[in-house]
């Protein structure tokens, strides 16, 4: 067997055995999970499905019985973990939320201390968390802020336990509330005021006794499950009636990995393999293998269960298909066969090749630098210095990767980096006024212990986006001292500090906690939502928020969107979207030859550039427009040398820009028709290339190489032959056409703007230009003709393939990383609801900011 | 050992660079990286340069466009029909492909991404799994290079998880403060706000520490982010607190770029115009100083780029090669284009076995004979064991696509030319051969013979040893 398919249809495995309690049970924040199904030896496995694994060792084996499902402790001893579970502490610290759900069966009804059903503690004085037995009583205790190191004052519920079968799950939420359910029910609340932020890192998890083994409890534990979140009481009543042992039924399980198996391995298989002449477009063979619909139509094509006579696996099996390209390889062959034999499940609506165009794996969980924007933008809000002008100057540029420039894995660091960093910070603090500055987080210019630690924690909560830790406050404090030591001021202390925080780690740094898995904490998703909106920091509003736990609901990040939404920075942050979306840099560096184009100014690329900011801001902000009209808008702000290179009466005189109606002038509106854009054609305003944009980056097409032994050399126009004129050779050669007919008429639209983007209606060589096409939306069987260029822009602007590569492209924005496979169902979601709500781009910014996949930490090592 | 008149003529090249030489030579007599003066270390480096050369053409020898090679012939293994077809990426052209194969023999990752590590860094990693001594550049990566769609075009050296190894130093100034440092200085400030600076680095260093030990809440991709970021913080600390003992006659700036960097280097696919002289004076001054860098034992790892894959450029100028004129170009007249159309690169395209092929063999000429300088640099320093550092060096030599067809992925990825020095004796040398092989098969081999366990490619593909080409 592949171990790498075994991998995902084990974590499968697990993931429908955590949840067949209960076909809705919400597995996200789940930190640690016990079943006592697998316990090999003394270890009893961490079936969370998270890596590492957080397993348990039974002290004294010989103490315990195992039964199916359940390990009963006759005699004391303890279960715990052999170090101290760091990945659960940081999650549960950070999220200051926490759910503890155990079902077990009393030994007896006397045990006491509380008897440790489940812990996170040292010793009999000293924890985290402890949930246990006294007597028929219930009772939780949980370190914060505002209780003792032994987590008093407790929770405690009246005698409620008996020696049945019992469900209790402690959960406390962000905001201190507090609650123990029993069987369902909540039986007791209590706030329990503070933060978890000072929960010691050395404590250990450890079930049926306390560490230093003086609380033993006796009984049999069915389950036991820790989550970074506050279960809701739905939840909970959900887990209570789904029981501690219920299954997943066998056929049930095997269906959902061959799901798994489709989604994960054979729908690639069959985007890389087939579809190249088995989609709707070409369909040879009469044989669609994009649909579910058209991929079973013939029914011996896939016979599910029975491979050996499914007419796809023969002709796969025996090499006749893929033809004329390489066969499948023997671990695809299996892959294919298993699913078949699997019982063929399909879940898609379609297969879409751009999904897969990237491979399964498209990035890891790269860390996020700032960008050179974005520390502009975060020491500008931080400090109130503008430091643009040398940022600019020292900062190595951010360079594009995957189409954008702030793709993470792609944001690495050099010398010229840290020596920057330094000169920066140095700079950026000789420019503050120091003092009052530090005005804003203490009065008290004092050095003493207690004084300068808490200036230190107020001053790195706001300049390092979210609270200190003991450890970061105390290395703070050491440069403060250093200072004192040396005989300096207060003014001088406070300086080296910022210089210090800001070239530190979570400065320079979008620092999260990447071990949580589920959602992020409230300082994270602030951040989050700040950067994305704004490229800047959060604001206090948003902190505030994140402190009051006001961040929780899809609701209350709404009204911080729509707060956020109405400052200048979000327009920016658009715009950076745009410019680097459409690649508007390369204005700059345009050097189009000079005999071809003997009257070309450089200023043209500025206007040019500008025009197409000026356009999308009218768009997004001052109409309030879906994105899709970016394509078909009558409208344009041009220069009067733009308007003149365009082949337009100019409307003024002078430099400035002015907005041109273009309802009369049916040849040029939308983005397709502005210089910027169309300038990436080259010089010869390439068919090739232009019709490859809109193929790849407006419509998600995917396209194979050129077969071999193709002359890719461009060919230049001469008289009696244009460049559609050779485009049509090319699409009518049986060697060229398959691929060439899906995207070159796509620029025949385009025909009429030269390389530079003028309008001409013959070329050079005199040979009349036309602006009817055809264009073959990605997945469709059909391609629809356009007479007019003007048809094509509307066609692009009513297409939900467009649609969807805005959103795509949005996201990957708001990311910073390139979308796979795993993303795919997610981008479906925030794709309906960002264009079901208008299709604006504050719509989809806020789909994207209220989506699992901007909220949810994938949980570091799992797939 | 190093002769004194090696080192000045170092520096000397087109005789457009001056660098103090007393700090040069301070460097390799006070430096505390001076390992090399006892031991020959190991090194490897990638020499990449574009465009390649055509299978039919590396079979001619010495004769023709491997002719400036032919001085260093008994110090190099000539490796043909060396096969990356396997790396081969669906969607993206032959030119992009090869150049992100070229070392690392495996499909790229991702537009600024490698498959996999390159094998200079497999070979750092085994020598240095916990980092280089501190001071040293741990990778040292530049080149010269016009075509900058997708960084696998230009970059050539990459980390273990596929991403870049280190920035590419691309002007011959950033290459000289990337090596010989100058950063933010606190030599000129008194002895107590050196202190306090200190107290600064030094809480800066616990934090990124913190990052990448056992408490970190960070995932590996991330942590190996913020330990690239620790270890130049390290380099910057060296630097910047290193004793006040340099003597005031600096090294001085190499001269100003003259030929265009960034985006103007690459004007969207377009191609620029450039003469024959600025880019050798660029090559050179950029040769000199990489040679210089592992002369003085500053750099062990990395790579250096002369051109891109798929590289744009119209080139005019006469070139001289051993006093006669080689060909005199003029590539947009040539091809009677200007634009893309006029480039260079239409040489490649329009390479027909059966044709003369002039202006391909002539450009191909003058980037061996560019390559062969950097080559005689590292030759021209005799080490510890008698053998110069050429010869005690793994520099691999590999490039792109060759034959003329971007899109004929059998063509271009199959017959890729290679050639390798010995390695301090661990490679044969002194023929040309053809291997008939699998990039990765060749590379995992030159690993396995240098100390590496790490192979590179599948975890579970069969290796196929290439023992013909060691020793």
């Amino acid at each position: 067997m592949n171990m790498d398919l075994m991998k995902p249809i084990l974590a499968l495995i697990l993931a429908f055995t955590i949840t067949a309690r209960g076909a809705e049970q919400v597995d996200n924040g789940l930190l640690a999970f016990y079943d006592f199904n697998t316990i090999e030896g003394p270890i009893v496995k961490d079936r969370s499905g998270l890596k590492p694994a957080l397993d348990l060792r039974i002290r004294a084996k010989g103490n315990t019985r195992r039964t199916n499902g359940s390990l009963e402790i006759i005699k004391g001893t303890v279960i715990t973990s052999e170090r101290p579970p760091i990945r659960m502490l940081n999650a549960l610290k950070q999220s200051n939320e926490i759910t503890v759900e155990v079902w077990f069966k009393p030994g007896n009804l006397k045990q006491d201390g509380p008897a440790r059903l489940v812990t996170i503690s040292k010793n009999t004085s000293e924890r985290n968390f402890t949930i246990g037995q006294e007597v028929a009583n219930l009772q939780s205790r949980l370190r914060t802020t505002r209780t003792s190191k032994n987590g008093m004052p407790a929770i405690e519920t009246t005698p409620i336990l008996s020696g049945k079968l019992t469900h209790a799950v402690y959960v406390r939420d962000s905001s201190g509330n507090a609650s123990l359910y029993v069987n369902g029910k909540k039986v007791k609340g209590q706030m329990t005021a503070g933060t978890m932020s000072n929960w010691d890192s050395s404590y250990r998890l450890a079930l049926g006794n306390e560490l230093s083994g003086e609380r033993p409890w006796l009984g049999t534990l069915y389950l036991v499950a820790i989550y970074n979140r506050d279960l809701s009481a739905k939840e909970v009543a959900l887990h209570f009636k789904s029981g501690a042992q219920a299954k997943m039924d066998p056929t049930k399980l095997a269906a959902a990995q061959n799901e798994h198996l489709f989604e994960t391995k054979i729908a690639p298989l069959l985007s890389k393999h087939c579809l190249e002449c088995h989609d709707p477009a070409t369909g040879k063979g009469d044989l669609d293998l994009s649909q579910k619909l058209t991929a079973f139509a013939n029914k011996d094509m896939i016979v599910p269960g029975k491979y050996e006579i499914s007419a796809l696996w023969e002709a796969v099996a025996k090499n006749e298909m893929p033809k004329k390209r390489t066969p499948l390889s023997t671990p695809e062959k299996a892959l294919l066969k298993q699913w078949i034999d699997g019982g063929a499940k399909w879940t898609l609506s379609r297969i879409d090749p751009a999904i897969y165009a990237q491979g399964n794996e498209t990035s890891g969980n790269w860390i996020r630098r700032l960008t050179v924007r974005e520390y502009i933008a975060t020491v500008s809000a931080a400090t109130g210095v503008d430091i643009s002008t040398h940022a600019r100057a020292l900062l190595p540029p951010d360079l594009r990767a995957d189409g954008f420039a702030n793709t993470a894995y792609n944001l690495n660091i050099d010398l010229q980096h840290i020596n920057a960093y330094a000169k920066l910070a140095e700079l950026i603090v000789n420019r503050m006024d120091v003092i009052t500055y530090a005005k804003r987080f203490s009065r008290k210019h004092s050095f003493t212990d207690k004084d300068m630690s808490a200036f230190l924690e107020k001053l790195g909560r706001w300049t390092l986006r979210g609270p200190l830790e003991k450890r970061e406050v105390i290395l703070y404090r050491g440069i403060t001292t250093s200072v004192v030591a040396n005989g300096g001021s207060y003014e001088e202390a406070v300086g080296l500090v910022l210089q210090a925080m800001l070239q530190s780690p979570r400065f320079i740094y979008r620092m999260e906690n990447q071990f949580t898995g589920g959602r992020v904490g409230n300082f994270e998703l602030a951040v989050r939502l700040s950067y994305l909106i704004w490229g800047a920091p959060p604001d206090e509003a948003l902190y505030a928020a994140a402190d009051q736990g006001k961040l929780s609901s899809p609701e209350q990040i709404r009204i911080q969107i729509n707060r956020m939404l109405k400052d200048p920075r979000a327009v920016d942050r658009s715009v950076q979207f745009l410019s680097q979306w459409l690649n508007l840099g390369h204005l700059a560096n345009l050097r189009p030859d000079k005999n071809h184009f003997p009257r070309w100014n450089p200023s043209l690329a500025d206007d040019m550039r500008a025009e197409t900011i000026a356009f999308f801001k009218e768009i997004v902000w001052k109409q309030n427009r879906p994105l899709s009209d970016l394509f078909n808008a009558q409208f344009s702000y041009l220069t009067s040398q733009l308007a003149q290179h365009y082949r337009l009466t100019p409307l003024q005189t002078g430099k400035g820009t002015l907005r041109y109606d273009l309802t009369k002038i049916p040849s040029r509106g939308g983005l397709l028709t502005h210089g910027s854009v169309l300038t990436r054609g080259g010089d010869d305003a390439s068919m090739v290339t232009r019709g490859l944009f809109v193929m790849q980056d407006l419509l998600r097409g995917v396209v194979k190489d050129p077969p071999p032994c193709v002359n890719t050399t461009p060919v230049p126009s001469q008289p009696g032959l244009s460049q559609r004129g050779i485009a049509e050779k090319r699409i009518a050669n049986t060697n060229c056409g398959g691929c060439h007919s899906k995207f070159e008429p796509l620029a025949f639209g385009l025909e009429r703007f030269d390389g530079l983007g003028s309008y001409l209606e013959k070329d050079n060589h005199g040979n009349r230009l036309r602006e009817d096409g055809q264009i073959l939306f990605p997945g469709e069987a059909k391609p629809i003709t356009y007479r007019t260029s003007k048809e094509l822009m509307n066609h692009l602007a009513d297409s939900n393939r467009v649609r969807q590569s805005i959103t795509w492209k949005l996201t990957q924005f708001a990311l910073g990383r390139p979308l796979g496979p795993r993303d795919a169902r997610s981008m479906q979601t925030i794709h309906q609801a960002g264009w079901k709500s208008g299709g604006t781009y504050a719509n989809l910014i806020t789909a994207i900011a209220v989506s699992e996949l901007f909220q949810i930490q994938p949980p570091e090592n799992t797939e | 050992m190093k002769s004194h008149l090696n080192r000045r003529t170092l520096l000397q090249g087109l005789g457009t660079v001056t660098i103090g030489l007393p700090l040069v030579e301070e460097m390799i007599a006070t430096n505390a990286l001076g390992a090399a003066k006892t031991k020959v270390p190991t090194r490897a480096f990638n020499i990449f340069f574009g465009l390649g050369i055509p299978a039919p053409l590396q079979n001619e020898g010495f004769d023709d466009v491997l002719e400036p090679l032919k001085p260093l012939k008994d110090k190099l293994l000539i490796m043909r029909n060396v096969d990356h077809v396997r790396c081969d990426v669906r969607g993206i052209n032959a030119h992009f492909d090869g150049a992100t194969a070229s070392f690392t023999a495996e499909p790229a990752g991702g537009e600024a991404k490698a498959g996999g590590p390159s094998i200079d860094q497999v070979i750092r990693h085994a020598h240095h799994p916990t980092g280089l001594p501190v001071g040293m550049v741990p990778s040292l990566v530049a080149g010269t290079f016009f075509r900058r769609s997708r960084v696998g075009r230009y970059h050539h050296s990459y980390s273990l998880d596929g991403t870049i190894a280190a920035r590419m130093q691309e002007k011959p100034r950033d290459l000289f403060d990337r090596v010989f440092g100058t950063v933010t200085t606190t030599n000129d400030v008194d002895a107590r706000t050196q202190r306090l600076k200190r107290s600064v680095l030094d809480s800066l260093v616990d934090q990124y520490r913190f990052y990448i030990g056992p408490n970190s809440p960070l995932g590996t991709a991330s942590k190996s982010r913020i330990k690239d970021h620790l270890d130049r913080i390290r380099e910057f600390e060296q630097r910047a607190f290193e004793p006040k003992n340099k003597k005031s006659n600096g090294p001085a700036l190499p001269p100003r770029s003259r030929v265009p960097h960034g985006g103007p280097a690459d004007p969207g696919g377009e191609g620029i115009d450039i003469t024959l002289e600025e880019l050798k004076s660029e090559w050179r001054l950029l040769a000199d100083l990489y040679a210089l860098a592992i002369e003085i034992d500053r750099a062990r790892f990395g790579s250096i780029t002369f051109l891109a894959a798929g590289e744009r450029i119209r080139l005019t100028g006469k070139y001289n090669y051993n006093g006669r004129i080689r060909y005199e170009f003029n590539d947009a007249a040539e091809h009677r284009r200007g634009g893309s159309g006029g480039c260079s690169h239409e040489w490649w395209h329009k390479f027909n076995e059966k044709n003369e092929n002039k202006q391909l063999r002539a450009h191909a000429h003058m980037k061996m004979n560019e390559i062969a300088y950097f080559l005689k640099r590292l030759d021209s320093t005799r080490e510890v064991n008698g053998r110069s550092i050429l010869e005690n060096s793994l520099l691999t030599l590999s490039t792109e696509s060759g034959d003329g067809r971007h899109n004929n992925v059998k063509r271009e990825l199959s017959g890729v030319f290679h050639a390798i020095t010995s390695a301090n004796g661990l490679f044969k040398t002194g023929q040309s051969m053809d291997v008939k092989a699998e990039g990765i098969d060749v590379y995992n081999t030159m690993l396995t013979a240098m100390g590496s366990k790490r192979k590179i490619g599948p975890e579970k593909r069969e290796h196929k040893s290439v023992d013909k080409i060691r020793t």
